[in-house]
């Protein structure tokens, strides 16, 4: 089975430290990949990498068996890959509904899509995440959660096979954190899509994720199940400090 | 009797039993006519009544048809260019050059001013996609102070401090009040084909792309878009709509002096133009070139000397006054439009 994903020893270097070491995983159609770590073990700058937002320092990332270590970021977008921010970034001047537009004009290629068409798919993801009725608010006028929910429009307007999401529980009430939860579950049912899923509270991915992916210091600590991976002394150990039996 | 009511987006006048309502949109059919048909007449009019006005009415609209341009530059780049008046230069000089050469007319000089205009344009494109900030408005505010430097090393080829002259003129119909209307119109078509274009532009998925990448250019590439192909082409066809202009003002005058087009001054009142007309709307650039024109008329006849002092203060007073400028009074109840405006940047 080929991987939808495959990141072969990824490497990034700023200066003199070094932020991803060595790390490999493969990503395969229709799971979702749980990325833990504790504060700033690497997490985010891995998205980056891939996304194409950071240049790679060493490594190789093949989507579908096709190379993309190089590839600028929209290129990599048109190949299916999408991504939300861990501190949402909206366009502040534009209103929600012309948000989803500009990336459904943008996002994956479509043969003859005229605005309009572009017009009533920005529609149906806006209605999806639950902001049809705020369209026409600009976003900076939307709330935090609101704005979760935009990015999760924008990104699933590009049609991607593959989504990027950062942290999305950071920030959220319990409440609202819950539907957040529910709503990527949604968006991974009815359109098919592959989530890679970076998170801090791990209640979360134990319920949502199929596998789960464990980095310190920029090196992989340990891969498997949610259950593996929560036994795993090393990453009970890098999220609780050493000695932690000790004291339990 | 006759009463009439200011609701939010028209005015109702009732007479007796009768009701009229007007809509107040700028661009509803009627209100449209009706800015359309007074620019078309005012040449007219001020043909027989003062024919000086039809030069301030010229002044106006080629305010605006920089303005415009210089607005999409903006907005498509995400970055606040310091330097159109350099493209008026190459366009200016470029139909200078040739016609005195070759005593070539408007006609025949117009493609090769655009040829120049496009070729300085895409050999300075790179600058919109290494420089950002202030690194982009310092590089972009020397351009055309280099090239005014350049005219005065050579001045047997641009003639620095004289100028070129002897370019034949725009049109000659023998009599100057006739030119003056005739371009006039002139002026007045050029305007509208640029707020035209650039409208239709702005308001098309390329607009909506680049109103995405002044918001966040790294949003914005994330989300499929091709920002390096948008930005150059952005910047390649507002720089060249601006070397029109130079073709423009050097057939105009029969004369070009890179010393009246190049320095900070002229800059200065293009950047107001399209600030007090409302930070780059391309409906804004036609009120602000209208109003700076005719004010700057209205202080040189009223104001005399202290004119070059008051002028700048009053814009300045306006600046503070009208953040969002004159097209901003009637955008703030519009905010569902997302036309883009400039997004000021440390």
């Amino acid at each position: 089975m080929v991987p939808l994903l495959k990141v072969s020893n990824l490497v990034k270097r700023f200066g003199g430290i070094v932020a991803v070491n060595d790390v490999s995983f493969e990503i395969y159609k229709g799971e979702t990949l749980g990325f833990i770590g504790p504060n700033g073990a690497g997490k985010s700058t891995v998205v980056n990498c891939l996304t194409g937002y950071l240049p790679a320092t060493a490594g190789k990332v093949e989507m579908n068996g096709v190379d993309i270590s190089h590839m600028k970021p929209h290129e990599r977008t048109h190949m299916g890959l999408a991504r939300t921010y861990q501190i949402p970034r909206p366009f502040p001047e534009l209103t929600a509904l012309t948000s989803v537009l500009a990336s459904s004009i943008s996002g994956k290629k479509r043969i003859n899509q005229s605005f309009q068409d572009a017009m009533y798919d920005a529609t149906h993801y806006l209605e999806f995440v639950g902001l049809f009725s705020k369209r026409n608010i600009l976003a900076r006028d939307l709330t935090f959660y609101e704005l979760r929910m935009l990015e999760l429009a924008r990104a699933l307007a590009t049609t991607p096979q593959l989504i990027f999401i950062d942290e999305v529980m950071a920030g959220l009430n319990p409440g609202e954190a819950k539907s957040a939860v529910h709503m990527i579950r949604r968006a991974k049912e009815e359109f098919g899509i592959t989530v890679f899923w970076i998170e801090h509270v791990m209640a979360v991915l134990m319920e949502a994720a199929d596998r789960i992916v464990a980095i310190n210091y920029g090196a992989k600590l340990a891969e498997g199940t949610p259950e593996e991976v929560v036994n795993n002394d090393e990453v009970v150990e890098a999220y609780l400090g050493r000695g932690w039996r000790e004291y339990a | 009797m006759v009463e009439m009511e200011l609701k939010r987006d028209r005015i109702v006048i009732r007479l007796g039993t009768k009701k009229w309502e007007w809509v107040l949109e700028p661009r509803y059919w009627r209100n449209t006519l009706i800015w359309v048909v007074v620019l078309f007449l005012f040449p007219t009019v001020s043909y027989f009544v003062s024919p000086g006005l039809i030069n301030t009415m010229i002044s106006a609209n080629i305010y605006a048809a920089i303005a415009m341009p210089l607005a999409l530059l903006t907005i498509g780049t995400g970055r606040m260019n310091f330097g159109p008046q350099f493209y008026i230069g190459v366009g200016g000089y470029t139909a200078a050059l040739l016609s005195i050469a070759y005593g070539w007319g408007p006609l025949l000089t117009l493609p090769f001013a655009i040829l120049m205009c496009i070729v300085a344009a895409l050999i300075f494109s790179p600058l919109v996609l290494m420089a950002r900030g202030l690194y982009y408005v310092l590089l972009t505010l020397l351009l055309p102070l280099v090239f005014l430097e350049v005219t005065f090393i050579y001045p047997d080829i641009f003639k620095g401090d004289t100028g070129l002259f002897g370019i034949v003129p725009l049109l000659d119909t023998g009599n100057a009040k006739n030119n003056f209307l005739f371009i006039g119109y002139l002026s007045t078509v050029i305007m509208f084909a640029y707020l035209w274009i650039i409208n239709k532009v702005l308001k098309s998925r390329y607009g909506l792309l680049m109103a995405a990448i002044n918001d966040d250019e790294d949003v914005a590439h994330s989300i499929g878009i091709n920002i390096s192909k948008i930005k150059i082409i952005a910047f390649v066809s507002a720089c060249t709509m601006i070397g029109i202009i130079g073709w423009f003002y050097a057939h105009y005058f029969s004369s070009f002096a890179g010393i009246t087009y190049l320095p900070l001054t002229f800059m200065l009142k293009i950047l107001l133009v399209l600030m007090i007309g409302g930070r780059a709307q391309v409906f804004g650039c036609v009120l602000g070139g209208y109003f700076i024109a005719f004010l700057e008329m209205l202080m040189i006849r009223f104001m005399g000397p202290i004119q070059p002092v008051l002028f700048p203060i009053i814009l300045l007073v306006l600046l503070f006054v009208l953040p969002e400028g004159l097209f901003g009074l009637y955008r703030k109840r519009r905010y569902r439009e997302y036309l883009p405006t400039i997004h000021v940047r440390r």
